[in-house]
């Protein structure tokens, strides 16, 4: 804390007219394993980045290196360039508003205590798990991730704020082989609390996967309806929506919903939110990294575009408040609103009762690509790596290898038919399972 | 400091220790809708150690370089070997190097004019307001300067310096309602005098022209095409959908669809695929993050699987050399297997001849590509490439958008039935490839080729 004051103080010294510096302190253990633990390694990393203005001229510096004279240099550094920035004419000042918001559950505090023996113990068994799930499988790669993050901030117009959080997750994945038939199984989860992780479930699931999907064929081009598993739906949502409801988007012209606050553009049984302030989500937080309390922001309300998404920044341009989605993806890069947690509201149905309901379709599993989709033009693409075809309500043969192509505003607009109450995450997006009417499928033909 | 901490680390029961020293300028200069967005320095600088004991191999990072944290460091690699209870790691014998490498350039990029930097990319930006039709349009100015040291408890000592510099643009079009993108760079391991050698203007605004193209064409009919695949496709999809399933680590765990696959023929005779440090236009690789020098590893000869890549640990599990791919993002990282520079090796024909017999397919381009992905484990690739040209009876006709290609590469491979002349090789300063969570810089590229089938979708 006092390093990010003093660096505020130093660029004011160096007669810049705001300065606001975030400090990013993170310890991560991280293991790599397959057949056995393949490595595991710790690592402390220090970042600092200053941001300062002279008047409507803006730079950045950032730094690993937190020691006082550097502190001075860049502070030194960061006002040389913004002496030869030109002016940014939508510059109004740095957040005046820091603050908390009563929200709990995002620091894991067991971690400190946390022995390396027991996190090598837990994989293990997991790993264990998918070995003797089947003979013909094995665990091929996974990656657990365990990382304490410091952050602190500072600037001209407010006190310090300090926060901790935790972050958690872990990927796995199987590989079956059989008669020169090969296939794979994946499974992810993260976490702010290590006792929310389910090794056991995931390894159990991706053996399961790997085993089924020995079997999977191509299948023909076709128009059909398609179920999609609530994590693949929820990295679509993330992938199609997180850019078009951002204001920086908005504002630069790139966004498809510019112009379309308090219109429809959803079919009316769609609800998005984003809440920073849901106990234990992946994103959850008391304030974001501008220091601007987080909340919850209704995004699509029965259909209807609510709001888009802002930060200090963007919020000034448009005479509005910040939503507190200020986020820094490093501690060097420029804050820019993003989602925090970005959720789909639930409907009724359970994934089984979706799947009896479904005469003819296919059920999507895994899909890989689906972040190639254009978020500009609504274009939605992924190609299935692993599904089913739906059959009399029941699920059939294993399926693989065909593209997903669609409009994902007209979907939006008339094409999901139901939405599941099966709510789960990948990463900061929440989705459960939904039932699409009609899905293009590039297939083997 | 580096003896140091390796002293230390033998005194106190390594059999093998290694450690690296690195500093990393980075600064990129971004220019939104005709405005300077942002204008990011840093410097990122630190120290990793790597021990082996018999239990098995930690490794700790610090970027705070006080002696006491330091010594923190150094006892927390420890506690992770001992943790580890995994498998023997080994470190294959290899070749001790004492080398201090630098790339030559004429200008350090670090050092120019901050001012000078700014007016390049805002007067690249400008000129890609070529129409009413541009919605957006965005210029990142990036360079790097990177300095390595490596030492080991072996006696190796390898210092390597690069820079890398580079421009990206994407323009955003918007026409009868669609809206389309044409993002793409170009970059070169070299100073400052790259930037300076160049017309950037008129390369944003050929991107803005592209944006506009794309926006005012259909996307193509789903469906199994033939297809000619451009050289920055082609070093992607091997890079991508091959190259990573060539890495030894991933290979020795039965991840990788060539496992237990070398002198098999993969592809058809007409494809040679190879890795290679220091090649034009390429990534500045001469040695990889564990002193090991890398040189020119053929993958693929006419079509038969000759090598894996390799680093030490996975080359001591396959009996092998190391090939010089032992690759970290930095300090805070293992160095794993990676690729360096990644490429099909042209042959003999003119591209007319490649598209003279289709009469209906696709000719794919890389510019204005968003990216790609591919599931290793069963090598199956999808890729949303740029802008692309229909093929239609021996011919280029019209030009499509949103297309993305598709396949198993072990099948695709087979189905290349010829190989162009031509040649072209790419790295970027603004991204990499990304593997368990590293991203190190790559080359890739090729020639143009013909894939008797792929599958394309759009809508």
């Amino acid at each position: 804390m006092e390093l990010a004051e003093l660096a505020v103080k130093k660029a004011l010294s160096m007669n810049a007219t705001e300065a606001e510096t975030y400090i990013q302190k993170t310890n991560t253990v991280r293991v790599e394993f397959a057949n056995e633990i393949e490595n595991f390694k710790t690592v402390e990393s220090l970042g600092m980045s200053l941001r300062v203005a002279l008047g409507k001229k803006i730079a950045m510096y950032s730094t690993s290196i937190l020691d006082e004279s550097e502190i001075g240099e860049a502070a030194a550094k960061a006002v040389k360039i913004a002496r030869v920035a030109p002016e940014d004419p939508h510059w109004k000042h740095m957040n005046k508003r820091f603050g908390k918001a009563p929200v709990e559950g995002y620091c894991d505090g067991t971690l400190e205590t946390l022995d390396y023996r027991e996190i090598v113990e837990t994989l293990l068994s997991a790993m264990n798990l998918m070995k003797s799930y089947d003979k013909r499988v094995k665990p091929t790669r996974g990656i657990l991730t365990i990382s304490t993050s410091n952050i602190s901030m500072a600037n001209n117009y407010n006190e310090g704020c300090e926060r901790k959080e935790t972050n958690i997750e872990v990927w796995m994945r199987t590989k079956a082989e059989e008669a020169g038939m090969e296939s794979t199984g994946n499974e992810h989860q993260e976490a702010r609390f290590w006792r929310e992780m389910r090794f056991e479930d995931l390894a159990v699931k991706a053996a399961e996967k790997a085993v089924k999907f020995l079997e999977a064929k191509p299948i023909s081009s076709r128009k059909t309806s398609a179920i999609i598993r609530n994590q693949i739906f929820a990295n679509i949502l993330g992938v199609l929506l997180s850019g078009p409801i951002n204001a920086d988007w908005v504002q630069k012209g790139r966004s498809p919903l510019s112009n379309k606050l308090g219109t429809r553009i959803a079919q009316e049984n769609i609800s998005v939110v984003d809440d920073g302030t849901i106990r234990g989500c992946w994103r959850t937080k008391p304030f974001d990294d501008e220091g601007h309390p987080t909340q919850k922001t209704p995004v699509l309300e029965d259909g209807i575009l609510k709001n888009y998404l802002y930060d200090t920044y963007t919020a000034l341009k448009d005479n509005v408040e910040s939503t507190g989605n200020a986020q820094r993806p490093y501690y060097w890069m420029n804050p820019q609103p993003l989602p925090n947690n970005l959720i789909l509201k639930i409907g009724g149905a359970s994934p089984e009762e979706i799947i009896r309901e479904t005469k003819r379709g296919i059920f999507i599993e895994e899909t890989i690509g689906e972040w190639l989709s254009n978020p500009v033009s609504g274009n939605l693409n992924a190609t299935i790596s692993h599904g089913y075809l739906v059959e009399k309500g029941e699920l059939t043969k294993p399926i693989k290898g065909a593209v997903v192509s669609a409009d994902f505003y007209e979907l939006l607009k008339d094409g999901i038919e139901i939405i599941g109450n099966d709510l789960r995450n990948s990463e900061r997006n929440y989705s459960p399972t939904v039932k699409i009417t009609q899905l293009t499928i590039a297939g083997k033909d | 400091m580096l003896e140091r901490i390796l002293d230390k680390a033998v005194k106190i029961g390594a059999s093998y220790a290694d450690a690296r020293y690195q500093c990393h300028d980075y600064e990129l200069v971004t220019v939104e809708n005709k405005a300077l967005k942002s204008y990011s320095s840093r410097r990122l600088s630190g120290l990793g150690v790597r021990v082996a004991i018999k239990e098995g191999v930690g490794y700790a990072s610090t970027s705070d370089l006080t002696p006491n944290c330091l010594e923190k460091t150094l006892d927390n690699a420890f506690k992770a070997a001992k943790s580890i209870r995994g498998k023997e790691q080994a470190f294959k014998e290899a070749r001790i190097n004492e080398a201090d490498v630098k790339l030559s350039i004429k200008t350090d990029p670090v050092d120019v004019p901050p001012e000078e930097k700014v007016s390049i990319a805002l007067d690249a930006n400008k000129a890609a307001w070529i129409s009413d039709k541009i919605n957006s349009a965005v210029t990142v100015l990036g360079l790097s300067k990177d300095f390595r040291l490596f030492k080991s408890s072996e006696g190796a000592d390898v210092g390597v310096e690069t820079a890398q510099t580079g421009l990206m643009h994407d323009s955003v079009a918007r026409v009868n309602g669609v809206m389309e993108r044409a993002p793409y760079s170009e970059s070169m391991c070299a100073g400052f005098e790259f930037i300076k050698s160049k017309d950037w203007n008129s390369f944003t605004a050929d991107l803005s022209k592209l944006a506009v193209e794309a926006a005012s064409s259909k996307t193509p009919p789903p469906g199994t095409y033939p297809v000619v695949v451009d050289p920055e496709v082609v070093g992607l999809l091997l890079h991508e959908a091959f190259g990573h399933a060539s890495e030894g680590d991933l290979v020795s765990t039965g991840e990788s669809v060539l496992h237990n696959k070398v002198d098999i023929q993969l592809a058809s005779e007409v494809v040679t695929i190879i890795d290679e440090g220091v090649v034009e236009r390429g990534y500045f690789c001469p040695f990889d993050d564990e002193g090991i020098k890398k040189e020119k590893t053929v993958i693929v000869e006419n079509g038969l699987l000759k090598s894996y890549i390799h680093n030490r640990d996975s080359a001591s599990q396959f009996g092998a050399e190391s090939t010089g791919n032992g690759r970290a993002q930095n300090f805070e990282n293992i160095p794993i297997v990676r690729q360096t520079n990644y490429y099909m090796q042209p042959k003999d024909h003119e591209f007319e001849e490649l598209i003279e017999g289709i009469d209906f397919g696709i000719c794919v381009r890389g510019k204005g590509m968003t990216g790609g992905e591919v599931e290793v484990g069963m090598g199956t690739f999808t890729f949303g490439v740029g802008p692309s040209k229909v093929i239609r009876n021996g011919e280029l006709a019209e030009t499509v958008r949103g297309v993305v290609i598709s396949g198993l590469i072990l099948e695709t491979l087979k189905t290349v039935d010829a190989v162009g002349k031509d040649f072209e090789l790419r790295t970027n300063v603004f991204g990499g490839c990304g593997k368990s969570g590293q991203t190190v810089p790559v080359g890739f590229g090729g020639p143009h080729v013909r894939v008797r089938q792929m599958t394309v979708g759009g809508r």
